[in-house]
């Protein structure tokens, strides 16, 4: 068992310092900006016509529970452009979400600039804007969410490296100049670099939403702290086995899953997904049925009927003793750089899909 | 929604190609996918490809056969679910009886195939034409041809959208005066009975890819033989275009008419017309090529959906109950 196991029910739990993290587009909300068209229509969007991820709400919404509240932050980080903010604000309200640091990019001030690198580029502002938001709250465990329409497991476990030590000013010297930053967001992240660098193994988990159902091979030279996730109920599992989230929080993001249209067959596949990756434990499956069953509101019939639909999935793959997923401690940020680089370039020259 | 049962211990690159197209169908299609096979290959294998995991359950079996067994119990049990397998098609036939069971109106089941035709067929313009039986059973009697005729005509009338299919009978000539007393009885029984397709008589071997005919019934032995010889005529062809690679001036040739070939590859490439359907049995069952690739398995599975959406297995119960009432041929014995 890895260091990052063994720890995972120490650190977490109720009554701990917990700050999230958010990516807002194709995490939290669906969001579409493949062409200049969706874009457009992303922008004209109105807060009530904007749509969360399945899930991603109820989940937040039991991560941010009135009783933990005052031990829970919020911040999210998100590429859209600052001009978006009251609209953006306005959503995260409808949906009972108040974020404690609300970051996004200032994309006019880079367009009317010259610094178009810096308007597609995500690798400097969101390390940049991680290390800030990280160095006014160092005491808190984190845990990240993004996806992997960008390359959001990339910067997360590049900052999560720099707190725990691992990612030296040298080291980080040659990935920013391979990401072919600016000078000046160079020196910044630099500065925050110094500031944040050894300070802690803060990150406990990076939940990556494959929105773009990217193969999860892709994501495993970035070791067990990464976890690609189909959707919301593999996370809110996840953080049920680290004590983070409870059985009737469950029950709320099954509820809402279902709401929105998933059948008690997909949501089973969902968690024996999970079983066959290592991520969960047979054993953890069957209990995590047993404390759902346990739970007053579980007499709906869609809960229990995935319940049955769950034991008798899992039943499948009985004899799997699965090895964990390891912790790696020594990610090759810059051949993993060049690796996503290559991948985008066949996409666009060569019309390769991003999927493999 | 549709579940897929999909085996893959059988197809093309050890059944690697059976799972790409589960990963595949999990992104395009909008059903549940149960992959069975060895399930400590299958999901280091499916971590490679993009799929939706949502939609795709691994029940493991370790053999072949089992994962055969297991597939088709599973079919049996799930309200709407169909069956593909590359495996061999007599275990198949054999478990198929065993976990689904016959349609009650059925004596005896026919494997179909579909193969290309020079002229299209129903309103849609099918490239391809329908044979049973291809091997399912092998001796018939007069009996069954008739129930294959009316089990075929339902397939075509669903999947192609013809009204009434045209039948025909595989001869040996015009007529079926010179065919076995099978033949001949099934013929004339067919002739006099008012049935809901078109009865058109006998073709023989040469007519068969002209797609006269939209479905033509044999019984499994000659059927077996007609489809392995359309598909080792299609072989020889491309190893003779191959072969022509060799010299110069030919590749020259070749290169003028690379787009004419390409096209007749297209046309008689089976990958593309799925898989051979079981009818007779209870679900929808779809037995592919041996060494099928992931676009034929596809194919298989979007054709198993058809199936599964048009109510394609309630229509052969149905016509095959319209034929158990056909009369026997006056004079004419089984």
């Amino acid at each position: 068992m890895s260091a990052g196991d063994s720890t995972s029910r120490e650190w977490m739990g109720s009554g701990q310092l917990l700050h999230l993290r958010w990516d807002l587009d194709k995490t939290y909300l669906r969001t579409d900006f493949d062409s200049v068209k969706d874009l457009i229509k992303t922008y004209r969007q109105k807060a009530e016509d904007k749509v969360a991820v399945v899930g991603a709400r109820a989940l937040l919404q039991a991560l941010l529970d009135p009783h933990e509240r005052r031990r829970r932050r919020v911040t999210f980080i998100s590429g859209s452009p600052t001009q978006m903010r009251g609209v953006l604000t306005r959503k995260l309200r409808l949906d009972g979400i108040e974020p404690d640091v609300f970051i996004l990019k200032e994309n006019l001030r880079n367009v009317l600039s010259g610094r178009f690198r810096s308007v597609r580029g995500q690798v400097g502002y969101k390390l940049g804007a991680l290390l800030r938001t990280h160095v006014d709250a160092p005491e808190l465990s984190e845990l990240l969410f993004g996806d992997d329409a960008e390359q959001d497991a990339f910067i997360y476990s590049l900052y999560a490296d720099i707190l725990a030590g691992r990612v030296d000013a040298v080291q980080m010297a040659s990935i920013l100049a391979a990401c072919k930053l600016y000078r000046s967001e160079v020196d910044e992240v630099m500065a925050l670099h110094g500031r944040a660098f050894g300070s802690g193994d803060a990150v406990r988990r990076i939940f990556i939403h494959l929105e773009a159902r990217s193969p999860i091979d892709r994501f495993s030279p970035y070791g067990a702290r990464v976890v690609p996730i189909y959707n919301y109920l593999q996370a809110a599992l996840v953080l049920s086995e680290s004590g983070v989230m409870r059985a009737r929080d469950i029950v709320a993001v099954l509820e809402a899953m279902s709401q929105a249209g998933y059948t008690p067959e997909r949501l089973a596949n969902s968690v024996q997904d999970l079983v066959r990756r290592g991520v969960l434990e047979v054993a953890g499956a069957l209990k995590l049925a047993e404390e759902l069953g346990a739970v007053e509101s579980t007499r709906g019939r869609t809960v229990s009927t995935f319940i049955r639909r769950l034991r008798a999935t899992v039943a499948d793959l009985e004899h799997i003793r699965r090895a964990r997923p390891e912790w790696n401690t020594e990610i090759n940020y810059l051949t993993l750089f060049h690796e996503a680089r290559f991948r985008r370039q066949k996409h666009r020259f060569l019309g390769i899909p991003l999927l493999d | 929604m549709t579940t897929i049962v999909i085996d893959t211990a059988a197809g093309r690159e050890e059944g690697r190609e059976a799972l790409a197209a589960a990963a595949i169908a999990s992104l395009e299609l909008d059903v549940q996918l149960v992959v069975v096979g060895d399930e400590g290959v299958i999901t280091p294998a499916l971590q490679r490809l993009a799929h939706d995991a949502e939609r795709v359950r691994v029940v493991h079996a370790d053999t072949p056969a089992r994962t055969i067994a297991a597939g088709l119990e599973i079919t049996a049990r799930e309200a709407d679910a169909i069956f593909v397998s590359a495996g061999e098609p007599g275990l198949i036939i054999r478990e198929s009886l065993r976990s689904l069971g016959r349609l009650g109106s059925v004596r005896r089941i026919a494997l179909a195939a579909v193969y290309p035709t020079v002229r299209s067929h129903g309103p849609k313009r099918d490239p391809f034409g329908l044979l049973l039986d291809v091997g399912a059973t092998i001796e018939c009697t007069d009996d069954h041809l008739v129930a294959f005729a009316a089990m075929g005509a339902a397939y075509s009338a669903k999947i192609s959208g013809i009204e009434r299919p045209r039948v025909a009978l595989l001869a040996n000539g015009p007529s079926a005066a010179r065919a076995p007393r099978r033949i001949q009885a099934a013929h004339d029984r067919l002739a006099a009975a008012a049935l809901p397709f078109d009865f058109i008589g006998t073709v023989r071997g040469d007519q068969v890819t002209l797609g006269e005919a939209d479905v033509v019934v044999t019984d499994g032995f000659s059927g077996d033989i007609v489809v392995r010889t359309l598909e080792g005529v299609a072989l020889t062809a491309e190893s003779l275009v191959q072969k022509a690679q060799e010299r110069l001036q030919w590749r020259i040739a070749m290169g003028m008419l690379s787009e004419a070939l390409s096209r007749l590859r297209e046309f008689t490439d089976w990958e593309n017309y799925g898989g051979a359907p079981l009818l007779g049995v209870t679900r929808p069952v779809i037995v592919t090529q041996t060494n099928s690739g992931s676009r034929a398995f596809v194919n298989a599975i979007r054709l198993g959906a058809k199936m599964e959406r048009l109510g394609v297995v309630d229509a052969v119960e149905a016509s095959a109950a319209v034929a158990a009432q056909v009369p026997p041929a006056e004079g004419a014995s089984a």
